[in-house]
């Protein structure tokens, strides 16, 4: 094509550079950075170790090497390493140290145990540690060490002792901090990937849920788990999910964010096709739909795959208050989606275009105001818009004290002197402030999709008026409908429509109704609950009255 | 990828080129409240235009002053061969977009709708803009007088006459009824009159000494129309007989009278009259036409002068009686009129006539306002009352 | 090439509504009365009739030859050389028709909604969002189009609130010019309907292809009532004359609408209703086109065809014609001889006698 030989140019150029530059790529690729002297087994000779593993860890001040010998132990040298800080040293010091102290001598009281079956010995009888692992490699010994278990090298062997003595200060297990609650669990996830685990254990005590471990990252080396109930998730779900994990090569995964972006079904769509949570209740439920989650270690959240639009209209509570109440907070919170994100843009287009759609009395009650502003409305609204942002930005920021303070006072103090000074109209204000307040229904992730698509709505309505915003929002529509999370589309069970998974997406039906899982996702295993679950009141018996 | 992201941008870039056509802002708009067609010189037509001045319809009532009074419209004039034409030459005199989506009457000059409206009701159909449901009226006079008028409740006289209307007041017609009355050969149009007359006080007495005046709007019966031109005028009681004749709603009161005799009237409100129309056709000696209408009319009631007691069915049933003649009168009256002095049927007897008959309609339409004007019409009244208020006798010390 | 993707029963007969209802509530009302005055209503139900054998002729036909569209299936009873020149025709018209649609909806949009907006401007979005669904392809058109019909309950609520100003009166007497004009009305309307041939390229991507049959007559009947309802509703409203005299009575029957002295100026809803319908629409016959010609060609992809097609639609759609009467003109006089005669009728009429004739495909298929 003739016009476009300047692109191919370019790519041509981009090209060239890229190769120039090769040898500056980051350890990415997958090969481990290079250790001095990593690698390789152990040697019998524990001083050879113990020098190697030394110079590995290199000036790594919390390290400790705690070398100690027994009487009835002839010459054989003992030497612990562990991080402090990271190691559990009453353990260490109860359940290796004096456990190895007193039990030496009651074992085999009388003679000396011999360098040979000390390995053995320690093993199996002497230490008290709830879980001990062995290990040959040298990688393996630094690894464990640095992931606060203890090493114990026993001269003679190649082998060292891995005693399991993870233990660091944790946050407490608080109310979740972005999604508060009025009714249910108040627990919320921690930055400990076994307690978060824990925490969904307790509440799925089943054999079937299965928790699969493994490490991402390569010098973060982060524990991710895998979670999901066998039997009702899709195996095909649970594969792919493996799949699109064991992809991950970067340095480090510091937050389950790094793994959504990269397990994600579509990069460039604003919508989110992975959904996160720090509650563990809710961990549970979507695990019970037949979903997978994921727990990162060193982060609160949660991510749970397949996600679908549904899920943002839906909140945990609702299932834990009544389904007539929470049917109209679901009505409401559907309202505020079509707010949030319309509402300026009908407002631009109809005081710009429809003029029409007014009732008289209120077009020149907005006619009166709007006489003392200089500026269109499309222009009002995007400022406002802004500001409100801005606004909503910096309160998150702010510590807590006076971050809701500023929040009020900006947001009404400027509304209310840009009103005065003749810079906006109060309908715009009021257009923007609501606007604004509907946005925070949701969950902080699904309303990131919606503030960036008002503006863009908001162009649209400007340029063509409430043609233009229809225009936008059948694009948006379209671009839903031909998402999929892992397979499912997005937009179940809106479209394909699918009327048993309607009773739980406009309103929620109530509990005894709810009799099969949604369909596409726990394909295979439907049927939740027995029939016939609606309370009744019991039967008349012969005394007759009420029960 | 590369050339999918030039493309985006390059249509990214011409779009704000163009600009956005249809875009005003409010304030660039100038609202039309009220309409009027006047005959200005032959072949000429006047439009007179009451805009709104949007400063005094403040919401938090800044700038509003009790009751608009004088400052929240602003009528101008202005005439050309055409309608559209008039309402081009007012824009070299109004400095925004005329604005017609949110007017709500137009009115009709007397000497404009005798001349002929279909002509100029073409353009307010034809626009988008102005809106079908526009109340239509017929002025007694000009229309130019008619608007430069205001009102005490309302802030303007185009809000204080479309409310009246939509009160039903009268017999209110919208700008479609009237098309469609236009367009139908078994009915002729009639619509509301209204007279612009100087009333109470004026909320600023300087202005009126200044020769301003304070003249508001009001309606008062009924235009006659023959084909588009207007042919005559009926009263109070014959709007209300037409209403009656037509099943249209009204709100109206007549006062017949009382069940103790001439003297002590009584005074009804009725809420509904429906006409059941039976349209025959003598063939044969002289092809006559005949309608027999059968009214039945539904009323509460309001006042009474005399001090019988309603309560008791018997007298319930004379003043039914009576009510029942008063409306038969009233309905004969105006059918009469309507034959022998217009000679149009106003009431859309040729509509039923088509409905029962449509063989012989065919034959008849072309000449069907000499078929009405030659056909026998009779009609029938029952009338039923309704409520009859709190009080069932004015007690008066005559007794005991 | 074959779609790969399914859509079951309910989608198909939601995108078959879609596909022929929202330019039919627009334009045909006013045609149509304009012939047979206030029996209208009734060349509607005969023009249902009329649809439902178009809907049998043309499933009948894909039945005969499962898996395969139209465009495919010429080929084999026709020959080679006759079912090329078959494909081309239906290609043509498949452009002409999405054409026409976009002119359609540019044209309601320039009158009645923002008349200072060139009316390019209004078809270059509508081929532009349709091509965007297009090209996500058939099963995204399909879930889109189930995600807004719940929109058209407005419909249904636009009548019930006119019901205020309607009087049954309006329309009687029945066959008042007689039989002959309420068949000429139908004319138009079964040329709409007999749009479901349309569903000959759909019918291979239906999950359950067996029950095609019931399908088209669903949606023939649903699509009838729907019509019958809004031509009731501006005959009910406005009377024979008005409605004839409207370009878009079905319009001026919503603006109507008052309630309460506050419910009014509803013909913004009904207008978002209509729009998106039209995307609809206009996407189904754009995919049609799209996919007919990929199959004619012999491509794996229809996708490449998107972008070329878009712009030869939005070009044509300006061409056709110099302005609304025109098109009316166009609409009410030559418009059901050409669509009728040829590409819903007579063709596949052609088509099944020659397979039977000439043994083609299989008899099963019914």
């Amino acid at each position: 094509m003739p016009g476009f030989r300047w692109l191919d140019r370019i790519k041509k150029t981009k090209k060239r550079q890229t190769a120039a530059h090769k040898p500056r790529q980051s350890a990415t690729s997958g090969r481990v950075p290079e250790w001095s002297g990593a690698g390789g087994l152990l040697s019998a000779d524990l001083e050879q170790n113990l020098q190697r593993i030394k110079r590995t860890l290199d000036r790594c001040s919390d390290v400790v090497y705690r070398e100690f010998a027994f009487a009835q132990m002839e010459k054989v040298r003992l030497v612990l390493i562990y991080v402090d800080g990271l190691a559990d040293k009453s353990q260490i010091s109860d359940q290796i140290m004096r456990a190895l102290a007193l039990e030496v001598p009651m074992a085999v009281p009388g003679r000396k145990i011999s360098r040979a079956e000390a390995l053995e010995f320690i093993k199996r009888r002497g230490l008290c540690m709830h879980q001990v692992k062995e290990a040959d490699r040298l990688e393996d010994v630094v690894e464990a060490v640095l992931g606060g278990d203890t090493a114990l090298l026993v001269d003679g062997h190649p082998v060292a002792l891995i005693n399991g003595s993870k233990q660091w200060e944790k946050r407490a297990i608080t109310d979740p901090e972005a999604e508060p609650t009025v009714r249910g669990s108040r627990e919320s996830f921690i930055e400990s990937l076994r307690t978060n685990t824990a925490m969904v254990r307790r509440r799925i005590r089943s054999p079937a849920l299965k928790i699969e471990t493994l490490q991402l990252g390569e010098l973060s080396r982060t524990d991710v788990a895998l979670l999901y109930i066998e039997g009702l998730a899709e195996e095909k779900l649970v594969e792919e999910l493996k799949r699109r994990l064991s992809r991950i090569r970067m340095d480090a995964v510091l937050e389950s964010g790094y793994i959504e972006e990269l397990i994600e079904d579509s990069a460039w769509s604003p919508f989110p096709t992975v959904n996160h949570t720090e509650k563990p209740d809710h961990v549970a439920a979507m695990l019970l739909e037949g979903r997978a989650a994921i727990l990162t270690d060193g982060t609160p959240f949660a991510l749970t795959v397949p996600n679908l639009f549904i899920e943002y209209l839906q909140a945990s509570e609702d299932y834990y208050e009544r389904f007539i109440f929470t049917s109209a907070v679901r009505v409401v919170r559907f309202i505020a989606l079509l707010v949030s994100l319309m509402l300026p843009s009908i407002y631009i287009a109809v005081v710009s275009y429809h003029h029409e759609l007014f009732p008289s009395t209120l077009l020149l009650s907005i006619a009166a105001q709007r006489e003392a502003v200089p500026f269109p409305v499309f222009v009002e609204a995007v400022v406002m818009e802004l500001t409100f942002e801005v606004l909503r930005e910096a309160g998150i920021r702010l510590p807590r004290p006076i971050g809701q303070a500023v929040s009020i006072v900006g947001a009404l103090v400027i509304g209310e002197a840009a009103v005065r000074a003749g810079f906006v109209g109060a309908a715009t204000v009021i257009v923007v402030a609501f606007t604004g307040i509907a946005s925070f229904v949701f969950a902080y992730s699904a309303s990131i999709a919606f503030r960036l698509l008002r503006f863009t709505m908001m162009a649209f309505s400007a340029v063509l008026g409430l043609f233009g915003l229809i225009s936008g929002v059948a694009v948006i529509g379209i671009h839903l409908c031909s998402l999929r999370s892992f397979g499912v589309p997005y937009l179940y069970p809106l479209a394909p429509a699918a009327i048993p998974g309607l009773k739980d997406t406009a309103v929620r039906a109530p509990w005894w109704a709810m009799l099969t899982r949604p369909r596409l996702i726990a394909r295979d295993n439907q049927v939740r609950q027995g029939r016939r679950l609606k309370p009744e009141p019991p039967p008349a018996g012969p005394k007759g009255g009420k029960g | 990828m590369r050339r999918i992201a030039a493309l985006i941008l390059l249509a990214l870039l011409v779009v704000p080129q163009a600009g956005c056509w249809s875009r005003r802002e409010i304030n660039e708009l100038a609202i039309v409240l009220g309409a009027g067609v006047d005959q200005a010189a032959p072949g000429q037509v006047r439009l007179t235009v009451q805009f709104a001045k949007p400063a005094a319809f403040a919401g938090s009532g800044e700038g509003r002053s009790a009751g608009g009074g004088q400052g929240a419209s602003w009528v101008v004039s202005a005439e050309g061969r055409t309608v559209d034409e008039a309402a081009r030459h007012l824009s070299w005199k109004v400095p925004r977009d005329i604005y017609w989506s949110h007017c709500i009457a137009l009115v009709f000059g007397e000497q404009m709708a005798r001349a002929g409206v279909r002509e100029a009701l073409d353009f307010f159909q034809r626009d988008r803009e102005p809106r079908e449901t526009m109340w239509l009226m017929a002025a007694q006079g000009e229309a130019r007088d008619f608007w430069e008028t205001f009102s005490a409740l309302e802030n303007t006289s185009a809000q204080a006459i479309g409310l009246i209307n939509r009160m039903k007041a009268g017999y209110s017609v919208q700008v479609r009824e009237m098309a469609e009355m236009l367009a139908g050969r078994g009915i002729q149009p009639v619509i509301p009159r209204v007279v612009a007359k100087d009333e109470g006080v004026s909320p600023s007495p300087a202005k009126e000494k200044a020769g301003g005046g304070f003249k508001q709007v009001e309606i008062a019966g009924a235009a006659v129309f023959k084909g588009d031109r207007l042919v005559g005028w009926l009263d109070d009681e014959e709007t209300a007989g037409l209403c009656w004749l037509k099943s249209k709603p009204v709100y109206g009161e007549i006062t017949v009278a009382g069940p103790g005799g001439a003297a002590k009237k009584a005074t009804v409100a009725i809420r509904r009259g429906k006409a059941k129309i039976k349209a025959f056709y003598d063939s044969g000696k002289g092809e006559k036409v005949r309608f027999d209408v059968q009214l039945t009319v539904e009323a509460d009631l309001v006042e009474m002068q005399g001090d019988e007691d309603i309560a008791r069915p018997d007298v319930l049933r004379a003043l039914e009686t009576e009510l029942g003649k008063s409306v038969e009168q009233t309905a004969a009256a105006l059918a009469a009129r309507a034959q022998r002095e217009f000679g149009a049927d106003i009431f859309g007897f040729g509509q039923a006539f088509h409905r029962q008959h449509k063989k012989e309609w065919r034959a008849l339409k072309e000449r069907w306002d000499e078929e009405f004007a030659r056909a026998e019409v009779k009609i029938r009244a029952e009338a039923h009352i309704r409520e009859i208020g709190l009080l069932s006798r004015l007690t008066s010390p005559s007794e005991r | 090439m074959r779609e790969q993707t399914k859509i079951d029963g309910k989608q198909a007969v939601m995108l078959m509504l879609s596909m022929i209802l929202p330019t039919a509530i627009l334009t045909i009302p006013s045609i149509s009365v304009r012939l047979a005055r206030q029996d209208a209503w009734l060349s509607v139900a005969v023009a249902v009739l009329a649809g439902l054998l178009f809907a049998r002729l043309s499933v009948s036909l894909s039945l005969r030859f499962p898996g395969r569209t139209l465009i495919e299936y010429a080929v084999e009873v026709l020959g080679r050389a006759a079912g090329k020149v078959v494909g081309v025709l239906y290609i043509w018209w498949f452009v002409h028709m999405g054409a026409v649609v976009i002119r359609e909806f540019g044209a309601f949009l320039a009158t009645a909604i923002m008349p200072e907006t060139p009316m390019i401007v209004f078809n270059i979005v509508v081929a532009a969002v349709a091509a965007y669904a297009v090209w996500c392809g058939l099963e995204v058109l399909s879930r889109f189009n189930q995600l807004f019909i719940p929109l058209t309950v407005f419909l249904a609520v636009a009548f019930v609130l006119s019901i205020k100003d309607m009087r049954l009166e309006r329309i009687l007497p029945l066959f008042d010019t007689g039989l002959l004009p309420v068949l000429k009305g139908a004319a138009v309307p079964a040329s709409w309907l007999g749009e479901i041939v349309v569903f000959t390229m759909i019918i291979p991507s239906l999950a359950a292809p067996g029950s095609a049959h019931r399908l088209a007559c669903i949606s023939v009947l649903l699509i009838g009532v729907f019509l019958i309802l809004s031509i009731l509703e501006a005959l009910l409203v406005f009377g024979p004359e008005m409605t004839a005299a409207w370009f878009f009575p079905t319009f001026n029957a919503v603006r109507v609408v008052s309630i309460a002295g506050f419910l009014e100026r509803l013909e913004s809803v009904i207008t978002v209703v209509w729009v998106v319908g039209g995307f609809i629409k206009v996407g189904v016959f754009y995919y049609a086109a799209v996919l007919a010609g990929a199959q004619w060609a012999g491509l794996r992809d229809y996708r490449p065809l998107v972008i070329p097609f878009g712009v030869v639609l939005v070009s044509l759609s300006i061409l056709l014609f110099d302005n609304t009467a025109h098109m009316f003109a166009y609409l009410s006089q030559t418009w059901p001889a050409y669509a009728l005669l040829v590409f819903e009728a007579g063709i596949p009429l052609l088509l099944l006698v020659a397979a039977m004739i000439r043994g083609k495909g299989e008899k099963g298929g019914r």
